[in-house]
């Protein structure tokens, strides 16, 4: 039989950069094929390839056997190729049927509709309540009606590109049984992660790209786990940090931080902190967190359960309703974040590019932004000691540019994280750290290098709070772990008792509630 | 840069055809067109030095736009910030009492000026800053008042009108003092003032201020990324109103260079639309203060050479704007193109 999606020598160019060179990959109709690779490594362009949001440079891809080149994601879904994306096209206003029949444009009436949603519930057990409004809906919810949507349209082949970033564990079991079973109703299903948990759960075959090359591929029963980890990362599994090899979920039980000794006196205090919003509940319901010092305290959670506010309050982007914060007693509930720089809080923003850094300028201006002053000579200022002092930081935090006036977008993501860290623990005195998703997107080299900074500003006896989506992660670096759960935050959990992880995953559900 | 090069120099080969056809069109054969022109720009101390001044009035008016756009902000009130200027130097021009020596009365002339403007686009600031309006449309829309309050300066005798004494009495406020009049440059039969040295200083110090000093790089961080300028403790509100207030000023220093100079009165239109063409130049100029000083060179030269191609060669001078026009879309369109390509 022929393969459903055959790739042949495909190449992909961005400007200066060799997204994909040379890839082969062949998925056959019935098996679950795992595109695994590190960030970077090229997946997010081979689906775009595939789903035709762009076009490839060279090589060639059929479809079934038939030559394939779509031009745009329309003619894709025409075809039968249909994907889930990684962040979600749903309109929250509007109810899950709503959401169908809009995708669905006019070839599908409502009352055909339901009869056909029930039939997608028997055959692979995915239920969705049509009535309900989008907006209401848990993260996993709202991802089933993105694949019930893709199966109302009856794919040949169904692409997820990074479908388990947002789920619990519980949500990633369920939905890695959905895979299997639209698999055995004869589909292709192209699950492109960078767990390796997963793929042996899910997988029949796995390619696994490094660089943009396929560094090896065939049916996943012929890999061991050291093997793939091996093909991925081109390093062994025994060489990795642990951290390192529970970011990849490599190893089920990383070994947790020893915790520490003795808690230092508290330096930070969060009291009753509540932001209303104006449709729906309250984003942060109330949170109370004491954090001492070079103590590091994770929060764990699934997207969207009040993290990202929390550090937006904190960071002073956004204003509480109520509640107050205080840091070395002093409150900056409402300072500016002027002051709360001078009281000594280092924020690592969750989006680089949004508030981290400006990258139309160069290494040593995001360096300095924040202290030009600094920098005054009769009036000017003195570029030459920037420089310098530009200079020092980049060699001291190994970051990789052509040198400090480089502007910050001819950088790699890793080494422009490395340049906000640097810029955050530079701060004198460090007595609060906050790092929101710090190695999101992030290589392994910079991981590692990232959260090895965090760790000393700890060990220096600054309190360090982390928010992460990464669960392995948190539990290897944190003393404690919170879950935020519906604004609130439940715990805490501590990382070295054992099932530590099970709790968790149950408090980010709500179930231990 | 090279490519810079080619998207103006094609621009302009655009422009001079498309200028050409037109002057063919109204009855006058290239050569006549052209020497027209030229003498009209060059040909006599006259027509360079009315085209100095009105470089001097873009110059001024794209220099603040520049400072403001290097924050985020696109400031499209030069012409209703000119009016409001050139009304304040006007009230000052002509209270002065008559014994006040000529630096004492130009500084004052010239404060009010930057004043009048600064106040007006300050107005827009604070609906920006504070409100969140977008300043493309309060910029635009303050224009109109502002142009209305000139109307109603030189309509009111209890404003700036001169006394009323017959039915011919224009519209117009009363001459300025001899010392708030902007001295001329110096070669005979020229009316360049001294505005274009007063245009000259402030490109110079403008580029200075965004090139070389811890504002200019603040501004810069603002203009680029406000979320993270905030994030970094910058005082993002402060640096967008007070860069939006500097643009306003000198486009106020432009209104009351225009009311000092002949016939030193303010009447009804003196903005002639200078404040869009200042603003055209702005957006040509793209963030350079180099090309600001050459732009509005060009633009001043252009202007005072289209007069005389109307009156010595009989093509209309608003083919002149025509062609003005067509270089705005050549060298606009090309930046938009490559940036599509590059996508």
């Amino acid at each position: 039989m022929e393969p459903a999606l055959e790739l042949t020598g495909v190449g992909k160019t961005f400007g200066e950069v060799r997204a994909l060179d040379a890839v082969d990959l062949t998925v056959r109709a019935g098996e679950v094929h795992c595109v695994l690779g590190e960030n970077g490594a090229g997946k997010s362009t081979l689906c775009n390839l595939v789903f035709g949001s762009a076009a490839l440079d060279e090589g060639e891809m059929r479809l079934y056997g038939a030559p394939y080149r779509p031009r745009r994601p329309a003619e894709a879904l025409r075809l039968g190729v249909a994907m889930v994306h990684q962040h979600f096209s749903l309109v929250p206003e509007l109810t899950v049927g709503e959401n169908l029949l809009l995708a669905e444009r006019a070839r599908l009436r409502p009352p055909d509709l339901t009869g056909r949603v029930k039939a997608i519930e028997e055959e692979y057990g995915l239920a969705v309540d049509l009535a309900a409004p989008v907006a209401g809906l848990p993260v996993g919810e709202r991802q089933s009606v993105e694949i019930v949507k893709c199966l109302l349209r009856d794919p040949r082949l169904l692409l997820l590109d990074e479908p388990t970033a947002v789920l619990g564990p519980a949500e990633v079991r369920a939905l890695l049984a959905t895979c299997r079973r639209v698999a055995e109703t004869g589909r292709a299903v192209v699950l492109v992660t960078h767990k390796l948990g997963e793929v042996e759960r899910a997988g029949d075959a796995a390619t696994v790209l490094r660089g943009g090359k396929v560094a090896g591929s065939g049916p996943l029963a012929g890999f061991s786990r050291d093997e793939l980890v091996r093909l991925m990362v081109g390093r062994e599994l025994a060489d990795l940090d642990p951290l390192l090899a529970a970011g990849l979920d490599a190893t089920e039980a990383p070994a947790p931080r020893t915790p520490r000794e003795t808690a230092g006196e508290p330096v930070a205090r969060l009291r009753g902190l509540r932001l209303r919003s104006d449709h729906g509940p309250d984003v942060l319901d109330g949170v109370d967190l004491e954090l001492r010092a070079g103590e590091i305290v994770g929060v764990a959670g699934v997207e969207g359960n009040g993290q990202s506010e929390l550090v937006a309050v904190l960071s002073g982007a956004l204003s509480a309703d109520e509640g107050v914060f205080e840091l070395d007693g002093v409150d900056l509930t409402r300072a500016a974040p002027a002051v709360r720089t001078a009281a000594g809080l280092g924020v690592i923003p969750e989006d680089r590019h949004h508030e981290g850094c400006v990258t139309g300028m160069s290494v040593a201006e995001n360096l300095f932004l924040g202290r030009l002053r600094e920098f005054r000579r009769f009036g000017l200022l003195d570029r030459k000691a920037m420089r310098a002092g530009a200079a020092r930081a980049v060699a001291e935090h190994g970051i990789r540019a052509s040198g400090p006036d480089a502007p910050l977008h001819t950088l790699s993501g890793g080494n422009q994280q490395k340049v906000v860290v640097a810029r955050e623990l530079a701060l004198d005195p460090l007595r609060l750290l906050i790092a929101a998703q710090p190695t999101r997107g992030l290589d392994i080299g910079a991981v590692d290098a990232v959260l090895t900074r965090v760790r000393d500003a700890a060990a220096r006896g600054a309190a360090v709070l982390v928010v992460s989506s990464e669960l392995a992660e948190l539990l290897t670096l944190c003393d404690r772990v919170m879950v935020a759960y519906r604004g609130r935050l439940l715990g805490p959990v501590a990382p070295d008792a054992p099932g530590a992880r099970d709790e968790i995953g149950k408090l980010m559900l709500g179930a231990a509630t | 840069m090279r490519r810079d090069l080619l998207v103006y120099g094609g621009a302009v080969l655009v422009a001079v055809l498309v200028g050409l056809a037109l002057a063919a069109g109204g009855g006058a054969a290239p050569d006549v067109a052209g020497r027209a022109l030229w003498d009209g720009m060059f040909g006599s101390p006259y027509a360079f030095g009315s085209a100095l001044n009105t470089t001097a009035v873009l110059a001024l008016i794209a220099t603040g736009f520049t400072i403001a756009h290097r924050a985020g902000l696109v400031n499209v009130g030069g012409e209703g910030q000119m009016a409001l200027g050139g009304i304040a130097a006007t009230a000052v021009g002509v209270s002065l009492p008559a014994g006040t020596p000529a630096v004492l009365a130009l500084t004052a002339l010239l404060i009010a000026g930057f004043a009048g403007g600064a106040l007006w686009a300050g107005v827009a600031a604070w609906l920006r800053v504070r409100r969140g309006v977008n300043e493309v449309i309060t910029t635009l829309l303050l224009n109109f008042v502002g142009l209305c309050l000139v109307l109603l300066a030189v309509h009111e005798e209890a404003l700036l009108r001169q006394p009323v004494t017959s039915a011919d009495t224009l519209p117009q406020s009363e001459p300025l003092v001899e010392a708030a009049r902007l001295p001329l440059l110096g070669p005979p039969e020229s009316p360049a003032t001294i505005a274009i040295v007063l245009a000259a200083v402030s490109v110079i110090v403008a580029a200075l201020l965004l090139r070389h000093t811890a504002t200019g790089t603040r501004l810069t961080a603002v203009g680029m990324s406000e979320p993270a300028a905030a994030r970094l403790g910058l005082p993002v509100g402060r640096l967008q109103a007070g860069s939006l207030a500097v643009a306003g000023g000198l486009a106020g220093v432009a209104g009351a260079t225009l009311i000092a100079t002949v016939p030193y009165v303010l009447a009804e239109h003196f903005t002639s639309g200078y404040g869009f063409t200042g603003l055209v130049v702005g957006l040509l100029a793209r963030g350079s203060l180099t090309a600001v000083a050459g732009i509005s060179l060009a633009f001043g030269l252009l202007a005072s050479g289209g007069i005389n191609l109307q009156l010595a060669a009989g093509v209309p001078a608003a083919s002149v704007q025509v062609v003005q026009s067509v270089l705005i879309i050549c060298v606009a369109g090309a930046v938009i193109f490559r940036k599509g390509a590059a996508r």
